[in-house]
């Protein structure tokens, strides 16, 4: 923290010339403050994540390249690009549990993304009881995983679970859910819908709310219908909004690790059938003790994510232009 | 007395690991907080959350005076116990001291990790604390390369809990595997909601209940060093407990851990349940289950080649090799593992593994009189271990599990288990050599 | 307004009445069983055919209290929440604003890499580092762990609010006679409470649900609520009614918390506008 301090000063004060591209301001004093002020803006945030980032993706990045095994402090020889070798060559637990990872990510993003945007508009307006409802979407973000996991596990039980047991007096035939290999993921699916389809309404919510209401109100004097005032006036500004929270969403998606380990346990289950990336990185380091293999998981699956954000981004950018 | 030096290997060999000079200039200005523990530094009791661990966290003050320094004692799952281990001694952590291990799951692994101290001298060298009190199948179980570096605490074998009212119509208790499969199938019914047999199913969880059945069918996970799990008669005992659980189990086996097993059993919904020994007061608890009048306690039956259930060291303490409160550490393992608390535990119904303890009269009317004579006769049949005793015991598991769970699913069980073999035979010859070097 | 129109539009309100409802329900229902579940015991917990008609017990609130561990890890939740929270939103905010009004948007890409990277493989070198400084166990580190969380979150949230603001208003502001800060203080800031307070609930949610920071650096007296969750799980048996009681509890206050401090939050930024 004190290093943090001392350096926002001297960006604050200092006459070092700040490097980067020109804001797009028009005049040229303006421009030179503005620059300044960026960075001392900005400086802060990005030294402290980078301070507390650089040692472990050093370490991290050191460590894919070793065969380290059993313990990290004792060394371990290097083996090149060995364990991505390795990891690109394993179709027994890697390429599923990728494809696994990119089903489970896109099934329930969409959904929840489709989902949390109907929410948000019906939630729009103000109206009575406006309260209760936001109270009531709070309550799935602010229960611990753990009880979250153990709670859908109490109720999707196949034999003493609430579900079921409504099921079969509706007339229903029972399902095995979490029990059964299947239907494991697409359960999972639908929980994690549950747990963050509220933080996607929150989000777009809080949106729809700073956006200007004057298009909107121009649109209905011209006639449009809501289905044309959504999809031509408020879908476009919504745009940014819309993108960040996907994007925050995918990847916190990708990287889904508490409901899948509290409800199938080691290994995402008895037939790896809800393993996804992370799943199997946390297997790999903390069941396997395969530090060396672990650490090249974990690196390959930053740098796709990283390169998959950019590419959204950029595609992103280009729509804008 | 034995107060481990920083250790210097650790820091130059993580020291080199940080690429580059960002990290290396982050390292140098961190000084180290090292130095002799101050008098307020409390001894760290990382342990599972078990009744064991529940009772001395009870007794702690008695042990605090003694040492006149205060105790923090942890208690988390055994998944939490693990990860923290592996986070903190990778660093080389000096903020655990006493470390409660599952000798057959971690020791071996911890032991090459040099992450434990050597207890020999301290154990040996003690009267009062008496080795050779312990039975003979967890001493052995504490010595890594003829060292000791745990002291067992907790012991478990598999019991077969029963209902008495419902077995009474299949004459009583079976005492062979094969009745038991013939009385759970029987005492089926999917219509009405109760099923014969209900266990462990998950893959890597069921592994240890499984090796009493394998076992007892004559097998091993392993037989001079080489995969044994295609044998005739494992794969006989993978074909045996799929079957039990697909014909006579419940929907959803294949998730199933304690945790969704026993409630199952605890609700009346199931005739047989084979589980630990240490679990028998969950179902006695009137607040966890519905048949606490009706359950009944039976050893574990016999297969083809007899009754040969495990009995093992489920939790051991052992020392942080990177403590700097080393003699208190000691002093506490002394303490709670000492022949005075082991009986006064077992009395309370916490089964230990010290000899004088199960001959102790106190401890005879711990336990429902059955329950004892199961636990008994199990320990006179016991085999030491429950798993495959190798360094990547996780990983193992993980692959020995695989053909149960066909067995589970109803599907064909040989084919998978010659395909489990093969890689079991690979994983063999990798641990060896993980295990030499 | 013909009546037509008139009857339509109320149909139209009762339906989205209607829709809002049914989806709450799917959202609330399970909510709703854990509540029943923390009044049960743990018989009644696995017995499907209880329902929600049963006498209900204060057991397992009782003995949650007699323990007091709770209790002191919310405290200890609340405390590093808030904090971490707080911080997090004075490094995050003025950086999101940066990236958003001069279109930095590769660095805005970049700062989603601390996101990205799971968090086993920070556990380790973290521990190291912080260990070497005889920080764990302390509050300083839980902090300082959860910040990486949030400043991320934080900023990435509120980029897309800066970027979506019309810049005119600063240039306007600029052309009164306020500093480049002050504008961004006096103007753009109130205009961007709502995405504000929705970020710092977020990062204040995240922070109150981190488990693995909290297992690893936390030590008995810094413990926070979702390691005390685990409690209620043991080596033989799980305390089903105990464990959805203290999740109850502690879920129940963080709620009202939260809703007040949103409507604060949102208060006190938007009231900076006035007062400029």
């Amino acid at each position: 923290m004190p290093s943090t301090r001392t350096t926002v000063e001297r960006r604050h004060t200092g006459t070092a010339a700040a490097t980067g591209r020109g804001p797009a301001q028009p005049a040229r004093s303006v421009e030179a403050t503005g620059r300044r002020l960026k960075w001392a803006m900005l400086a802060p945030a990005l030294l402290f994540v980078a301070l507390m980032i650089v040692f472990p993706l050093a370490f991290t990045i050191n460590l894919s390249l070793t065969d380290a095994f059993g313990a990290v402090n004792a060394g371990h020889p290097y083996v090149g690009l060995r364990n991505f070798a390795d990891l690109l060559s394993d179709s027994r637990r890697f390429w599923p549990a990728v494809q696994r990872t990119v089903v489970f990510t896109i099934g329930a993003v969409v959904l929840e993304t489709v989902l949390g945007l109907a929410l948000a508009m019906l939630l729009r307006h103000p109206f009575r009881g406006m309260r209760w409802i936001r109270t009531m979407l709070l309550i799935p973000l602010l229960t611990t995983p753990v009880a979250i996991g153990i709670l859908w596990l109490l109720i999707l039980d196949p034999t003493n679970g609430i579900a079921n047991h409504l099921l079969s007096e509706a007339g229903l035939p029972r399902m095995e859910f979490l029990g059964s290999v299947g239907q494991s993921l697409p359960t999972l699916m639908l929980i994690d819908v549950w747990q963050w389809t509220p933080m996607m309404t929150l989000l777009l919510l809080a949106g729809l709310t700073t956006l200007p209401t004057e298009p909107e109100e121009a649109a209905l004097v011209d006639g449009a219908g809501p289905w044309q005032r959504f999809r031509h006036v408020i879908l476009p500004m919504l745009a940014p909004a819309l993108s960040a929270a996907l994007v925050l969403r995918a990847v916190d998606a990708l990287k889904t690790f508490d409901i899948l380990y509290a409800t199938k346990g080691p290994g995402g289950g008895s037939d790896f059938e809800a393993e996804t990336l992370n799943v199997y990185a946390y297997g790999l380091t903390f069941d396997y003790q395969e530090y060396g293999l672990a650490a090249a998981l974990v690196a390959l699956f930053t740098l796709v994510i990283v390169a998959t954000v950019v590419l959204l981004r950029r595609g992103a950018g280009k729509k804008d232009a | 007395m034995t107060s481990t030096p920083v250790p210097l290997m650790n820091r130059r060999s993580v020291g080199r690991m940080a690429l580059g000079a960002a990290a290396g200039g982050l390292l140098s200005a961190c000084g180290s907080p090292q130095g002799p523990p101050s008098a307020d530094t409390p001894l760290r009791i990382m342990a599972i959350n078990h009744v064991w661990s529940q009772a001395i966290r009870r007794r702690m003050p008695e042990f605090e005076d003694r040492i006149g320094r205060r105790v923090s004692m942890s208690l988390l799952t055994a998944d939490q116990l693990t990860s923290s281990y592996n986070v903190k001694l990778n660093a080389s952590g000096t903020d655990v001291d006493v470390m409660m291990i599952r000798a057959l799951q971690d020791q071996m692994l911890f032991a090459r990790n040099r992450w434990l101290t050597d207890l020999t001298g301290r154990v040996r060298g003690d009267r009062t604390f008496d080795w050779q009190d312990f039975q003979k199948a967890p001493r052995t179980t504490s010595v890594t390369q003829g060292r000791i570096v745990s002291v067992p605490v907790v012991t478990e074998r598999p019991v077969l809990y029963y209902r008495k009212d419902l077995a009474e119509s299949v004459g009583g208790p079976p005492r062979t595997l094969e009745s038991l499969m013939e009385a759970s199938l029987r005492l089926t019914d999917r219509g009405g909601k109760r099923y014969g047999y209900v266990g462990r199913g998950q893959r890597n969880g069921a592994v240890s209940q499984w090796s009493s059945f394998l076992f007892s069918y004559g097998g091993d996970f392993s037989a001079a060093g080489r995969s044994a799990i295609a044998t005739p008669k494992a794969v006989a005992a993978y074909r045996y407990y799929g079957d039990l659980l697909h014909k006579a189990g419940p929907p959803g086996a294949t998730n199933m851990s304690l945790e969704q097993a026993l409630p199952i059993f605890a609700q009346g919904k199931a005739a047989f349940f084979i589980d630990a020994d240490a679990v028998y007061t969950s179902i006695l608890d009137p607040k966890v289950s519905v048949v606490r009048d009706t359950v009944g306690f039976a050893p574990f039956p016999a297969g083809p080649a007899g009754a040969r259930p495990y009995n093992i060291p489920s939790w051991s303490l052992a020392i942080n090799k990177f403590s700097r409160l080393q003699d208190d550490a000691w002093a506490f393992i002394r303490w709670a593992a000492g022949p005075r608390m082991s009986a006064e535990l077992q009395a309370a119904g916490i089964p230990g593994a010290r000899s004088s303890a199960w001959r102790d009269s106190r401890t005879q009317g711990a336990f429902p009189s059955d329950l004892a004579d199961a636990m008994r006769v199990n320990a006179e049949r016991g085999i030491g271990h429950d798993r495959p005793q190798v360094l990547q015991v996780g990983r193992a598991r993980d692959i020995v599990g695989r053909p149960l769970v066909a067995g589970i699913l109803g599907e064909a069980v040989e084919p998978v288990a010659r395909d489990a073999d093969a890689e079991f035979s690979d994983f063999l010859v990798r641990d060896n050599r993980h295990q030499e070097s | 307004m013909t009546a037509t129109a008139r009857r339509g539009r109320r149909a139209l309100s009762w339906l989205r009445g209607a829709t809002i409802g049914v989806v709450m329900l799917f959202f609330a229902l399970p909510m709703v069983w854990m509540f029943a579940a923390a009044f049960k015991t743990n018989v009644q917990v696995t017995d499907p055919g209880v329902g929600l008609w049963f006498s209900p017990t204060l057991e397992n609130f009782r003995s949650i209290l007699h323990d007091g561990q709770v209790i002191t890890s919310m405290g200890n939740s609340l405390l590093v929440g808030v904090v971490s929270t707080a911080l997090s939103a004075l490094l995050a905010v003025p950086a999101a604003w940066a990236v958003g009004r001069f279109r930095m948007h590769r660095t805005g890409s970049l700062i989603l890499v601390a996101r990205i990277v799971p968090a086993i493989s920070l556990l380790v070198p973290w521990y190291y580092l912080f260990a070497r400084l005889g920080l764990v166990g302390s509050y300083t580190v839980l902090v300082l762990s959860q910040m990486f969380v949030s400043v991320p979150l934080i900023m990435w949230i509120m980029i897309s609010f800066f970027a979506g603001l019309p810049i005119e208003l600063e240039e306007a502001a600029r052309t009164d006679g306020l500093s480049a800060f002050g504008a961004f203080w006096r103007i753009t800031l109130p205009l961007a409470a709502p995405g504000t307070a929705t970020a710092c609930l977020l990062a204040f949610v995240f922070s109150w649900n981190n488990f693995m920071f909290a297992l690893v650096f936390a030590d008995d007296r810094t413990q926070t609520v979702p390691v005390t969750l685990f409690n209620f799980i043991s080596y033989a048996s799980t305390d089903w009614g105990g464990l959805m009681a203290a999740a109850t509890l502690i879920t129940v206050p963080v709620v009202v918390a939260a809703i007040l401090g949103q409507k604060y939050l949102v208060a006190g930024l938007t009231s900076g506008a006035s007062k400029g």
